[in-house]
């Protein structure tokens, strides 16, 4: 557990200037999904589970993603970034307790 | 020379206290309206329909066939964790480009699984996740334009074991 909020990112080993290159970032939580009592109702509590994803390169926001519980554990996504000039590549995580996890990586060609 | 007497200032005193506390618990009254939009909260559990209704009204959707590819296996055995990819093969110019994608799960108790919403940075507009399937169900992807246009695929997943406890 002590893991969660750790973000992989992983880019292609090789980059070509203005190439559009497959970026896979995995983020370590436990994405919570609601329980239920004996009688089936959903217990209320506030679940912890990632709501937001943010990706920036160079500081600009070039996509984000609005995930729900219904996404797995340990959630992993594949999307796809521009690079038509070096930089630095940051991908946040916002979580429903607040927490924020980041991650980053140099995009050099 | 002071206008206002003692008596009519109690009362303005006593009404701001009114609408104040009045807006207060507006504020704090729980189910307000923004705990529908964000997935920031724990989604309403609901129909297929209802959440189609939601998130695009009564607009039109087109058939992406040819044009949006939802990817996904025809058996999942541990519905925890069905990875899926949605690839909308749209020019992404600034005129015309992808702005959001959704992935909904119509079986799900909560259908709508995420939401990612690209620029035109991105190049091209493909997303690939994982996803949690209570039982067997058809899961959409649909692309939303930035002028509006909707498109939608739908694949069936077979689900061996359910993803989720809730």
């Amino acid at each position: 557990m002590a893991e969660i909020g750790r973000v992989r990112i992983r880019l292609p080993s090789s980059i070509q200037p203005g190439e559009v290159v497959r970026v896979r970032t995995l983020v370590i939580h436990p994405m919570e999904i609601t329980e239920r009592d004996k009688e089936g109702k959903v217990i209320t509590k506030n679940y912890n589970f990632i709501h937001t994803m943010i990706v920036a390169f160079n500081g600009k926001e070039v996509l984000r993603g609005e995930t729900t519980q219904s996404v797995s554990e340990n959630p992993s996504f594949t999307f796809p970034l521009k690079a038509d000039r070096p930089g630095k590549l940051t991908i946040t995580f916002l979580d429903t307790t607040g927490k924020k996890y980041e991650g980053a990586e140099e995009i050099k060609f | 020379m002071i206008s206002m007497t003692r008596r009519v200032f109690v009362k303005r005193l006593i009404g701001f206290c009114l609408t104040s506390a009045a807006a207060f618990t507006d504020f704090f009254r729980p189910g307000a309206s923004r705990a529908q939009t964000s997935t920031g909260s724990v989604q309403p559990e609901e129909k297929v329909e209802a959440t189609m209704k939601r998130l695009f009204g009564a607009r039109t959707i087109a058939p992406g066939d040819g044009k949006l590819k939802l990817e996904m296996p025809m058996i999942a055995e541990d519905g925890s964790n069905v990875p899926v990819t949605v690839q909308a093969e749209f020019p992404m110019t600034a005129s015309r480009y992808v702005k959001n994608i959704y992935i909904i799960s119509d079986n799900n108790r909560r259908p709508l699984n995420a939401r990612f919403s690209f620029t035109p940075e991105a190049g091209k507009a493909y997303i690939a996740t994982s996803l949690r399937l209570g039982m067997t169900t058809d899961v959409r992807a649909v692309a939303e334009m930035n002028d509006g246009t909707l498109y939608m695929v739908k694949r069936e997943v077979k689900v061996t074991v359910g993803g989720c406890g809730g």
